[in-house]
């Protein structure tokens, strides 16, 4: 990856980092699109996709609800989605699976990480209004203007060290326990499928399996299993 | 006051700001800040009133705490805006935008983090297994964002003609009637993304003659999965737990002998 791509990648991952919270909340940070742009940069977004399809089944579970601390999927994905893509004649130069699975990982805690990096810059804003207390109870539009800049640039900060965690060392380290891979092949397969499956399937099942959705959530595994079945 | 708020100055300025209402949000005032942001273009022709102090003080009562879900704290702010410069008491005002937070809250919680979202995500994650590749994802974020962009300049709107009486804005029916639908919406399509999300992972990475016995085992090992997360919820999420079983598949994989 060239120090172009590095940067390219971290701006990617700065606009979804601050999409999550600060602004738009368009969702650009979930990582179905990250994961797909950071694969595109890194010129095979196919397998950005298949990546980000793989993270998107963890983010299910995350729900932004008002102060409450939660993963950032953003910046890992798009990092994931740069990572995870076979060499120039279209081969994988390591194991299929267990590179999934350690970049799944990496991006999982990287994840984890962000939220508390969130819980940082929340505090950091708090920090700054009691600052500026006086001139926000005399109604000083400037105050709120400053205010607003920085609680950005404190969270494009986050977003970027988050972006770049994931892909230095967290790619170096996942390269790492890729090449080192002893056992087969199936055990980081089942890993990595049971875990996304298993986060989707108890998120859905919180959410969906009691009252009037129940029915629903059974009808819609029926039709996913038939099409499955027929053309996924 | 019969004024469209189209006509006030600053109303693309107000809704532009909309987007980044929770740039400055803490735990001490939560939305406050972006609250009064946003709310600051529309306040300004308080500016040319008694030298400016209905302004001073009317931005800074819009920055007190505020707490509401992001999409629909726009209602609060066309209603808080419309308060002020129809000249309300400031207690009658500070009582409204107190009342709002609860429902706003809630309202938002269930039609889009628990209902649109999720949904819309499923529907990217279905269109993905069919073969539509990155339009998938670009699908999710434009299906949802037409919804998220209209609820944002709406509920603005919405708040400015109703004013203090904006309780009214929340019994629209169109809100009542997605609160309705989006639930089952949400869960048929989260029910139909997954089996087809497995099927289609499993298929990029195997042979087709190994599918069968590899997604059984990933089945059994999903249902395996959510039944120990839910004896262990209270101290673990989903992703710590996920965390604990990819971590000990490394350690495992890489110390294999």
């Amino acid at each position: 990856m060239t120090p172009g791509d590095v940067l390219g990648v971290t701006a990617v991952g700065v606009v979804v980092g601050v999409d999550l919270v600060t602004v738009p909340q368009a969702m650009t940070g979930r990582p179905l699109v990250a994961a797909f742009v950071g694969g595109w940069i890194a010129g095979s977004p196919i397998y950005g996709l298949l990546i980000g399809v793989v993270l998107e089944l963890f983010a299910l579970e995350t729900l932004p609800v008002g102060a409450s601390r939660y993963p950032d999927w953003g910046p890992p994905s798009v990092a994931a989605g740069a990572l995870f893509h076979p060499g120039p004649d279209g081969v994988f130069a390591t194991p299929f699976w267990p590179w999934l699975l350690s970049l799944v990982l990496v991006a999982a805690l990287v994840a984890w990480l962000g939220g508390w990096a969130m819980d940082a810059v929340h505090r950091a804003n708090g920090a700054a209004i009691v600052r500026r207390t006086a001139a926000l109870d005399a109604g000083d539009p400037r105050a709120l203007i400053g205010l607003q800049a920085w609680g950005f640039v404190r969270d494009a900060g986050r977003a970027a060290l988050l972006t770049l965690i994931a892909l230095l060392p967290g790619g170096f380290v996942a390269q790492v326990v890729a090449d080192q891979w002893r056992a087969s092949p199936g055990v980081a397969e089942n890993a990595v499928l049971v875990a996304a499956m298993g986060v989707a399937a108890a998120a859905a099942w919180r959410l969906y399996a009691r009252g009037k959705t129940a029915r629903w959530l059974v009808a819609g595994v029926g039709a996913g299993l038939a099409g499955a079945l027929l053309w996924a | 006051m019969g004024v469209s708020l189209r006509a006030i100055p600053g109303f693309a300025v107000a809704t532009a700001r909309l987007f980044g209402i929770q740039s400055a949000f803490s735990y001490e005032r939560m939305l406050g800040i972006g609250f009064g942001h946003a709310s600051e273009p529309l306040l300004r022709t308080l500016g040319e009133r008694d030298g400016g102090t209905p302004y001073r003080a009317a931005l800074a009562r819009q920055s007190q705490f505020f707490n509401a879900h992001p999409y629909f704290a726009s209602i609060a702010i066309g209603a808080a805006v419309r308060a002020e410069l129809d000249g309300e008491a400031p207690e009658r005002i500070e009582r409204m935008r107190a009342a709002l937070c609860g429902p706003l809250g809630a309202l938002g919680d269930r039609l889009i983090w628990a209902g649109w979202l999720p949904a819309c995500v499923a529907l990217g994650l279905v269109l993905v297994t069919l073969g539509a590749g990155g339009w998938g994802a670009a699908a999710f974020l434009v299906l949802y964002n037409v919804v998220h962009v209209v609820l944002r300049v709406w509920g603005l709107r919405a708040g400015w003609r109703a004013g203090l009486h904006v309780s009214g804005a929340l019994a629209h029916p169109l809100l009542q009637r997605g609160l309705v639908i989006v639930g089952p919406l949400a869960a048929l399509a989260v029910g139909a993304a997954l089996p087809m999300v497995l099927g289609w992972v499993v298929r990029r990475g195997l042979a087709w003659s190994f599918v069968w016995g590899h997604a059984l085992a990933v089945l059994v090992g999903t249902v395996l999965f959510v039944a120990v997360l839910q004896r262990l919820r209270a101290r673990l999420s989903g992703l710590g737990l996920a965390m604990v079983v990819m971590g000990a598949a490394v350690a495992g994989g890489v110390l294999w002998p």
